[in-house]
């Protein structure tokens, strides 16, 4: 076994830190720093991405007949691990789960626009899996796709539909055959966010993060816009569904928080005299943080290797995702607890960036536990397909 | 990044696999219960198939593998909870030995350790102290001679053993000694452990050795005690995964055939969560003792030594909650000592308390980072 990175892949690590780096601009910095722009869509977010494309990480994992680098899956966990580490809102979903799917599965038309656009930078995706009715259970979904002649027709509404805001399209779930078991009535489609007949309506969460609830009325999209067979949608929903796992619980961001919480309580004098880094307390949060911090990234490692040797099974990735998101909120609990009651203060331009930065973290933690698959599903997956128990009573 | 075995590594697995479970029945196992915890014959089976000298080197009669690879068999006497002293002897005893004793000790005593000739044990626990380097059992130097005063506790085998090897604060610093298991002056209290085993309280009322039985002393024997420890705690939790495996399998196995209300016993979900989440805390152990284990032969000390206290913490709090996990999600089965689990669950708790446990541990790394963090400030 060999537990670390190669010579190589240190050298990737370093290469990437840089050229990171350079691409916070204080203009970004400053853009991102903004209430309600920490989630991207900014003109200096946007030159950024661009900037990304031009440079080739986008394309970093795709294969080579997509315009990729086909680069391992850990190259591209130690680029996803830096670029979480910045706070930089890299859409992960576009590039990682949407844009590999498309430009496999799509017309030469999507391939053209989307794809590419994606692949420059210039084009983000929003995902239209989720609705009022159907979440944990996603193939209850009612959305309709009607062929009219060549065209299809969707009526229906989606929720939960993050930055939609400022996304080029929807990548959207919708029914298209009624009468088919859930599961197999499913079609893909690319639906442009100008498109006559799409509205939203924003949803404001308890981590101040804007989503959204997305309409679709009689909107008319050429067959063209369809991606993959027609009633196929959920192999496409799902194929995609490791990475997305993997690429929630980087431990990258985690441990930048610890790394900068321990700088700061070795750094700070409190009223005694002493370093808040000498509290016994203090000094046990950090252990344990560094406890499960270590924990969470050999879970990702072993992961990625996992993906690059073909190995990966079923219930690795939803181990990494129960335990990387549970992690989360303990790993912001522990921190904030060293900081005090100043870390409960929402970042503005008064208050210290780590301290705004751990309110913020916590404040929008707590959606991973349930988002992309909840735990408890997760929990039973890992039953199913680790530990071969029968499946429980839905 | 790799987390593959070789093939020698491979093949080591299967033959200890084979060996262990073919030999450790439940009837074969009930022998050892209270007791010795030593069987001859295993132990001299597997010294035949070479096992005993994994990694003591070719020319001292072993097959001269990593560390690594010795893990491997730890971890199958863990899965077997096989009556046999892989810790106290081939690792704590053997490995310590070849890396800090010189050719003539390790000519004289590593053959035969890797033969199942002579057994070697090793004694480094303290009263109230888990660490590395000795505080109470003191070694006092006047001329060619050596003076041990104080105390050692909870050593397994140290009635069975030819050879102890000890830790002892010396004036200069820490250091380590050879001697017989009958010098004079030295007195064995027995005690039941809570796994059932016998351990001993050593005292050295006054023990005399000459200068040739000490393998080391001096401003070095710190450090290599501190590797030991690291050795001794990675090996501790590769034996605590393999029992951890086995009572998580067994659970799984059990619930998918048991059954209540009509229905197997897996399918209420609020069992195959709480089985899920025994699964979540092996896998998250398994990793950190790989890394524990990795870290030990490839990286820095103060890495090497995070590592251990990390995958120690883990092997504590993973055996703890594992354990409780099985046996309820056992009901009865899982306390009646005609069923295997019994055995296991206890194990987990002797090794969670060996080598420093999770709060202890937990104060240590805390301590280390502290430490860390405050010296980077200063660069």
């Amino acid at each position: 076994m060999q537990i670390e990175f190669s010579a190589e892949q240190k050298a990737l690590q370093q290469e990437i830190k840089r050229y990171l780096q350079q691409l916070f601009t204080p203009e970004l910095t400053a853009e991102l720093a903004a209430a309600g722009a920490e989630e991207g869509g900014g003109p200096e977010f946007r030159k950024a991405l661009r900037q990304l494309g031009a440079d080739g990480y986008i394309s970093m994992s795709w294969p080579k007949e997509l315009g990729g680098k086909e680069a391992s899956a850990i190259d591209q966990y130690i680029f996803t691990e830096e670029i979480i580490r910045t706070g930089f809102p890299y859409p992960f979903l576009t590039t990682e789960a949407c844009g590999p799917v498309m430009a496999e599965h799509a017309s030469e038309e999507v391939r053209e626009t989307v794809v590419k656009g994606i692949l420059r930078g210039e084009v983000v995706v929003a995902i239209g899996y989720s609705e009022p009715g159907a979440g944990t259970d996603l193939a209850a979904l009612t959305t309709r796709a009607e062929k009219e002649g060549d065209d299809w027709v969707i009526n229906g509404q989606k929720i939960w539909t993050s930055l939609a805001e400022y996304s080029d399209y929807v990548w959207l779930a919708a029914r298209t055959d009624p009468n088919a078991p859930k599961h197999k009535g499913i079609t893909m489609f690319v639906v442009p966010t100008n498109a006559e007949g799409f509205s939203m309506s924003p949803i404001w969460t308890l981590g101040s993060v804007r989503t959204n609830a997305t309409f679709y009325e009689n909107i008319r999209l050429k067959d063209e816009w369809r991606v993959g067979e027609v009633n196929q949608g959920w192999k496409l929903i799902t194929g995609q569904l490791n990475r997305e796992r993997l690429s929630l619980v980087t431990h990258g961001q985690a441990e930048e928080l610890y790394l900068r919480v321990a700088r700061w309580a070795a750094n700070t004098e409190s009223a005694n005299g002493k370093k808040i880094i000498d509290r016994g307390w203090v000094k046990y949060n950090l252990a344990k943080v560094r406890t499960g911090l270590e924990a969470l990234k050999l879970v990702c490692w072993k992961q990625a290797w996992a993906m690059d040797k073909g190995t990966l099974q079923m219930a690795d990735a939803s181990v990494a995702k129960v335990y990387g998101t549970e992690f989360f909120l303990e790993n912001y609990r522990m921190l904030m607890e060293i900081v005090g009651q100043a870390s409960t203060l929402r970042r503005d331009e008064h208050t210290d960036a780590l301290m705004g930065a751990l309110e913020h973290r916590y404040r929008t933690g707590s959606i991973l536990t349930f988002g992309g698959g909840t735990n408890e599903v997760q929990r039973e997956i890992i039953a199913g397909a680790g530990l071969w128990m029968p499946r429980g009573r839905l | 990044m790799n987390f593959e075995l070789t093939d020698d590594q491979r093949d080591v697995q299967v033959l200890s696999r084979k060996i262990l479970e073919d030999y450790c029945t439940n009837e074969q196992l009930r022998r050892f219960d209270q007791g010795e915890r030593f069987d001859p014959i295993l132990w001299q089976e597997l010294a035949t198939a070479g096992l005993l000298g994994i990694s003591i080197d070719e020319q001292f009669g072993g097959m001269g593998f990593d560390f690594e690879t010795l893990c491997l068999l730890v971890e199958e006497v863990g899965r077997c909870v096989a009556p046999v002293p892989v810790i106290s002897s081939l690792v704590l005893g053997a490995v310590a030995l070849q890396r800090f004793g010189n050719d003539d000790v390790k000519r004289s005593v590593l053959p035969d350790v890797a033969s199942g000739k002579s057994l070697l044990i090793a004694a480094f626990s303290e009263a109230d102290h888990a660490g590395a380097v000795p505080t109470t059992l003191k070694a006092t130097r006047s001329g060619q001679r050596w003076q041990l005063q104080g105390e050692k506790h909870f050593v397994p085998f140290a009635k069975l053993a030819q050879h102890l090897l000890i830790s002892a604060q010396a004036d200069d610093g820490a250091a380590l000694f050879m001697l017989p298991s009958d010098t004079e002056g030295l007195r064995m209290q027995q005690h039941t452990s809570t796994a059932g085993e016998h351990q001993y309280a050593l005292s050295f009322n006054n023990v005399e050795l000459d200068d040739n039985q000490c393998v080391l002393a001096g401003d070095k024997a710190a450090a290599a005690l501190t590797e030991i420890n690291n050795l001794g705690v990675a090996a501790t939790c590769a034996q605590m995964l393999g029992i951890c495996e086995v009572m998580l399998r067994t659970t799984a196995s059990y619930t998918s055939e048991r059954e209540q209300f009509g229905v197997k016993v897996a399918t209420f979900q609020a069992v195959g969560q709480r089985a899920a989440d025994s699964y979540i805390d092996v896998e998250c152990f398994r990793l950190v003792t790989q890394k524990a284990i990795y870290a030990v032969e490839h990286e820095s000390p103060r890495d090497a030594l995070a590592a251990c206290l990390i995958a120690k913490i883990w092997a504590g709090d993973a055996g703890h909650r594992v354990s409780h996990a099985a046996q309820h999600l056992h009901g009865g089965m899982g306390v009646d000592r005609d069923y295997p689990l019994w055995r296991y669950c206890l194990w987990a708790k002797q090794l969670e308390l060996t080598l420093g446990n999770s709060a202890e541990l937990t104060e240590q790394l805390g301590e280390e980072t502290a430490a860390e963090f405050k010296q980077a400030l200063h660069n």
